[in-house]
């Protein structure tokens, strides 16, 4: 595949970041199997809220660093395919309960594009959704969190572009991160729901690990096993049906859009100047104003 | 007689959002059902006073998803009981035997009506705060906040633009792709279909992004975001110290025996280190764009009107008055009058704040 | 203005370079229009104006190309937008923002000016393109021409002094390419803006043009006289076409300045009567389509209102009218793509109703070309789309194939269908429905983005089905066709038939419709150039 893994490259400290927001972002997500039982009731009613902030800031500070002067038109205009693709399905699907098909959208995305264009365009495909069904919440930040991860995690899976394993591995990692997202997902407000859980399913602050493990288990075959796990099994099946085709779009879309296609200009024939040949990713300094790519490496 | 030409002049929608986040927290803070109900009647209010008609209403929607929860919580509270043990029996329904290995869970049983009151107000706590953020979503559509986005953040800002933009043309697409499969003989059933529809609908998107790419290019896309190698190193460096702040900051917030005193003062100061990082980054000619919103004393009304609510009832929860945490007796609970005032201040924007016109669509 | 110096341009996967050696010099303030067929590398030339070409399709560019003394191989596009504005074939598609006002700002906006400068030139430009009533209009609901002049105001509104358009008519109907048109004549004349316009339907725009430049596989003419580039072009509007026919020099190239020379043609014909150059065709009962009080309505909106209409056998039937007249719901409404609200439709000889039928098998009657070819193609190669055609219809394989051979001049099977020109786009669609060997088909609009050649193709093929006994049924804007085609010519307007006979008596009775050739030579009704030719042949 000439086309571009590289699309968005991932530069250590985008690398970085990524990381650090994925850690703060499982903290947000698993912390109160960890805490004593002070800070558990001190902060259970706040920490959802807090976590949002955070994670919201977080997220943006994220998207900042992994995309800073690298995005050009041609990425934004493929970028806002993946969105709205992402967006669109989740239009569709907003009467089926947590049905998303979206996530197979972004999985493929990651997949053809690489890490660092399959976490934004999770990331922004949620956004997309959410704006175009006039749902922005605090729920927002933990979901672009999860999606950007599944597109990245999707661009890092060992697996051979355009192999028969790939269909299998994808639809396995569909499957899986399916069930994945809406176990996290509901950790986000399990806690908060204190007493107010079901008998046995509640979380006691300051129990022991195995405990609360146990009972966010109930909790989580109670109220939410019912929707993930269709919501895994069509991701999966979906992968597995239109997968292939899908790739193959994609990646012919991302050829056609030429990422990484050397730009020359040549005197004409009969002048003794040298060929004079132009990175990929442009480009010279410009003479009217500075720009954000002017620095780039020749 | 005017023409129906102009464009509406709305409020700023930054003011909705404040007057919006500022109404949730006043909810978050109170399981009081009356209080509650003032809330989602004030947004209700407001919305219909001044949503703007261009635009869909995305209120009923959370109105819905809220009562859907309040039903839900209520039915598996019933089902499965919660934490909260009263002495009102209101009905006892068979219980199921379950396995050891599940001895801490019920199924049926004894239902009181203490537990139900607690799970119907706390499930209506929510509904309130979820009422709060579609009013704010009715009332300034998040893509105008768009334009407000840092000049770091305005290349992903422009890729929603665009795939905002695309996703209704992409189900238009969807349609007329449909369609065009029964010429070929097929009704488009089952998800075969479905994915072979997928393969045109996408080939149209990314023909039509690579011409939006070019059109983008020769329209002088990005000439005027600024940023040079120092400014974006500083940002880097600025995020990634930010970052690790709040990182060190959460640690000790959670636990308490690594200083939890220290917790809270790194990370606000990782969380402003990772912000200010946004602002570095890049900057865009302040001069530049075109009818920006601008900022009225009927925005700023908008957000103090917003911000009573909130103040009233932080304070009275952390004073415990009487009625913000009402008891599940089966009566009216107090209500604590400074408080349903404040909520109904917070209505007052339904008629000071400018209505947005009617456009010709 | 404009300075081509030896350029040469080659992309990066392609075998052959698609320019060879333009040498070339556009003085500012001129008009001037490329003509060439489909391929030719007409689009490569205007988009190496302002650097798409290379910058942004990636490849070689050898030689120097300048604007207003800018090197493209120092300024990137963006760095030109405030000197080259370039509009795209489809307008839609390069829409940034969602209402008029704020896509006329918004290349400002990117470029960083100041708000007070932005105010005003978007309020100037708004007025220039006659766009001030829809400038708080979503950009979605706006008609094709007003789309287009929305795009050409966004790009004039940045103030550049050149501005290169890439076929901006050709997907208009002929009254909202008039409008953008005019649009574009006014910035010519009035501000001495330099235009560079590529466009197939000659006849809109030859008149329009100072100089011409004539493209094909590569080569590029020196700047020509307009009259002697038609001379000379292998593609040229049937008004020309008349001319060569009859030897008239200098060239014209209006209806009026042929009609001042067609006195004497006029007398030469006047014993003749017109008649068809194609034998007249076996045609059938009046019972291929029938349509009784068909009422449509579409989004509340009652689009087709009480339309009663038979076609015979065999024939050619010609749809026309404006855009959302009701062409294309009629259409629709006959391959049961939209529901009726009232009234009945029956197709084929069986007297099928097709909206009471599965789509396997009304299929077998009655075939639909979309607007779009493109929705109809799934596949990832030509040859793939085809033997899917095959297994679609459970028509014997090989039979698209086949079919695709005798429509087009040959296709490469492994091509990918969205990588063919729009031509071939339409020609596979076009195998891929007959594949069923349906006995009404219906095409709609199937001359958008079609040169000459491509145009010719399609006439004659559907000259040939009908003769073998298939009912053809085409909505058009495209007068040249159905004075090529048509057997009887049907004019909506509003829901409604308004007009209803053979092709030659509504034809030439109507100013908006009639061909160019009738034009020239009414008060006698000849359609085409052909049966001019076909009648001086015989008075000689």
């Amino acid at each position: 595949m000439m086309t571009g893994r590289r699309v968005i490259p991932l530069r250590w400290p985008a690398a970085v970041a990524v990381g650090v927001v994925g850690i703060v972002g499982l903290v947000a997500f698993t912390w109160p199997f960890f805490v004593t039982a002070d800070v558990a009731r001190d902060h259970g009613n706040d920490a959802p809220w807090l976590f949002a902030v955070l994670l919201g800031l977080l997220a943006v500070v994220c998207l900042a660093e992994v995309t800073a002067g690298r995005l050009d038109a041609k990425t934004i205009a493929v970028l806002g395919v993946a969105a709205a693709a992402g967006g669109g399905l989740r239009l569709l699907s907003a009467g089926t309960a947590g049905l998303e098909p979206m996530f197979f959208v972004v999985i493929v995305a990651g997949r053809v594009l690489g890490p660092g264009v399959g976490f934004v365009s999770g990331a922004l495909a949620v956004t997309t959704g959410a704006l175009l069904t006039g749902g922005v919440g605090p729920w927002l930040p933990f979901q672009m969190i999860c999606a950007g991860g599944i597109g990245l995690g999707a661009g890092l899976l060992p697996v051979r572009a355009g192999s028969r394993v790939e269909r299998w591995a994808l639809a396995a990692y569909a499957l899986v991160t399916g069930l994945v997202f809406g176990l996290f997902m509901n950790l986000w407000f399990w806690p908060f729901l204190g007493t107010g859980a079901p008998t046995g399913m509640g979380f006691v602050p300051g129990a022991p690990l195995q405990d609360n493990l146990a009972h966010y288990g109930l909790f989580y075959l109670a109220t939410s096993l019912g929707w993930d796990l269709p919501r895994g099994v069509l991701n999966a099946v979906l992968v597995l049906v239109a997968g292939p085709a899908l790739l193959r779009v994609f990646r012919r879309g991302a050829r056609r859009a030429a990422f990484g296609v050397p730009v020359v200009f040549a005197p004409a024939p009969g002048r003794d100047a040298a060929p004079h040949r132009e990175p990929a990713e442009p480009h010279d300094e410009p003479p009217v104003v500075p720009l954000h790519d002017a620095e780039h490496p020749r | 007689m005017a023409r129906l030409e102009l464009r509406p002049r709305l409020q700023h929608p930054a003011a909705w959002w404040l007057w919006g986040l500022g109404l949730a927290t006043a909810a978050s803070r109170t399981t009081n059902p009356v209080l509650l109900l003032l809330v989602v009647g004030v947004c209700v209010v407001v919305v219909a006073e001044r949503h703007d008609p261009a635009t869909v209403n995305p209120l009923p929607a959370f109105l819905v998803i809220g009562a859907v929860i309040v039903v839900f919580r209520i039915v598996m509270t019933a089902l499965l009981g919660n934490g909260f043990v009263g002495q009102t029996v209101v009905v006892t329904l068979p219980s199921v035997p379950l396995p050891d290995w599940a001895a801490s869970v019920r199924i049926g049983g004894t239902v009181t009506l203490e537990s139900l009151l607690y799970a119907a107000y706390d499930a209506l706590r929510l509904a309130a705060v979820l009422a709060c953020l579609g009013a704010a979503n009715a009332l300034a559509s998040p893509r105008r906040l768009l334009r407000y986005l840092p000049a770091t953040l305005y290349d992903v800002g422009t890729a929603v633009v665009v795939g905002l933009t695309f996703a209704p043309q992409l189900l238009t697409d969807a349609r007329d792709v449909r369609a065009a499969r029964t010429l070929r003989g097929r009704d488009g059933r089952g998800v075969r279909e479905m994915a072979r529809l997928t393969v045109p609908v996408l080939e149209t998107a990314f023909e039509r992004s690579l011409g939006l790419a070019a059109s983008m290019e020769s329209r002088g896309y990005g000439r005027s975001v600024r940023s040079t190698t120092t400014s974006r190193r500083a940002a880097t460096g600025l995020a990634l110290a930010g970052l690790v702040g709040v990182l060190a900051g959460l640690y000790g917030l959670l636990d308490s025996s690594a200083g939890g005193v220290l917790g809270l003062p790194v990370l606000v100061l990782g969380a402003l280190l990772a912000g200010s990082s946004l602002v570095v980054g890049a900057s865009r000619d302040p001069r530049s764009g075109h009818r920006r919103d601008r900022w009225t004393w009927t925005a700023t009304t908008t957000v103090l009107a917003g911000a009573v609510p909130a103040a009233v009832l932080v304070i009275a929860s952390a004073g415990g008055w009487p009625g913000v945490v009402p008891s599940q007796q089966a009566q009216l609970p107090e209500v604590p009058l400074l408080a349903v005032l404040a909520v109904l201040v917070s209505a007052t924007p339904a008629w000071f704040t400018p209505r947005p016109r009617e456009v010709a669509p | 203005m404009i300075t081509f110096e030896h350029v040469s341009v080659q992309y990066a996967d392609a075998p052959a370079p698609s320019l060879h050696d333009v040498t070339l010099e556009i003085p500012e303030g001129e008009l001037v229009l490329v003509v060439g067929p489909t391929g030719s590398g007409k689009s490569t030339l205007l988009r190496t104006i302002n650097g798409l070409v290379p910058h942004f399709s990636g490849g070689t560019l050898t030689g120097r190309v300048a604007v207003d003394g800018l090197d493209t191989a120092e300024h990137r596009p963006r760095d030109l937008a405030t000197v080259v504005g370039l509009v795209e074939q489809n307008p839609s598609s390069t829409f940034v923002t969602d209402v008029v006002e704020d896509e006329v700002a918004y290349g400002m906006e990117t470029m960083g000016l100041d708000s007070t400068t932005i105010r005003r030139r978007v309020e100037e430009t708004l007025d220039l393109f006659g766009l001030t009533p829809l400038r708080a209009r979503s950009l979605r609901t706006l008609s094709g021409g007003q789309q287009q002049r929305v795009a050409i105001a966004a790009l004039f509104a940045a103030g550049p002094r050149v501005l290169v358009l890439d076929e901006p008519t050709s997907a208009l109907d002929p009254v909202a390419a008039e409008e953008v048109l005019a649009s574009l004549h006014r910035i010519v004349h009035d501000l001495g803006v330099t235009v560079v316009l590529a466009e197939h339907r000659l006849e809109r725009v030859v008149h329009h043009a100072d100089r011409v430049v004539l493209v094909e596989e590569g080569r590029v003419s020196e700047l020509l006289d307009p009259a002697e580039a038609m001379l000379r072009s292998h593609i040229y509007p049937p008004v020309v076409g008349l001319s060569r026919l009859v030897g008239w020099s200098p060239t014209p190239l209006s209806i009026r300045d042929a009609r001042r020379k067609a006195s004497s043609l006029r007398e030469a014909l006047g014993a003749s009567a017109p008649r068809p150059v194609a034998d007249l065709r076996v045609i059938g009962p009046a019972d291929a389509v029938d349509l009784t009080g068909v009422r449509v309505s579409r989004g509340g909106r009652v689009v087709l209102d009480g339309v009663d209409l038979t076609v015979a056998r065999g024939s050619v039937t010609t749809l026309m009218g404006r855009n959302g007249a009701g062409k294309s719901t009629l259409l629709g409404a006959v391959a049961a793509q939209h529901r009726l609200s009232g009234g009945r439709v029956r197709v084929g000889a069986a007297g099928i109703d097709p909206h009471g039928r599965s789509a396997r098998e009304r299929v077998r009657t009655v075939g639909l070309v979309p607007q779009q070819p493109e929705l109809l193609l799934y596949a990832e190669s030509v040859a793939a789309e085809c033997a899917a055609a095959d297994d679609d219809f459970g028509a014997p394989s090989g039979t698209a194939r086949a079919l695709l051979e005798r429509i087009s001049g040959g296709v490469d099977p492994s091509v990918h269908p969205r990588d063919l020109s729009e031509g071939q786009r339409l020609e596979l669609a076009l195998a891929v429905i007959l594949a069923g060997s349906p006995e009404v088909l219906l095409l709609d609009e199937p001359t958008r983005g079609l040169d000459y050649g491509a145009k010719k193709r399609l006439g004659e093929v559907l000259t040939g089905l009908a003769a073998q006994g298939t009912t053809v049924l085409l909505a058009t804007h495209d007068v040249e066709l159905a004075a090529e085609v048509a057997d009887r010519v049907v004019i909506l307007a509003d829901g409604e038939i308004v007009t209803d006979g053979p092709a030659r008596e509504v034809l030439a009775s109507s100013p908006a419709f009639a061909p160019q050739v009738t034009k020239v030579l009414l008060p006698q009704t000849w359609l085409t150039v052909a049966e001019v030719a076909g009648a001086l042949a015989r008075i000689a």
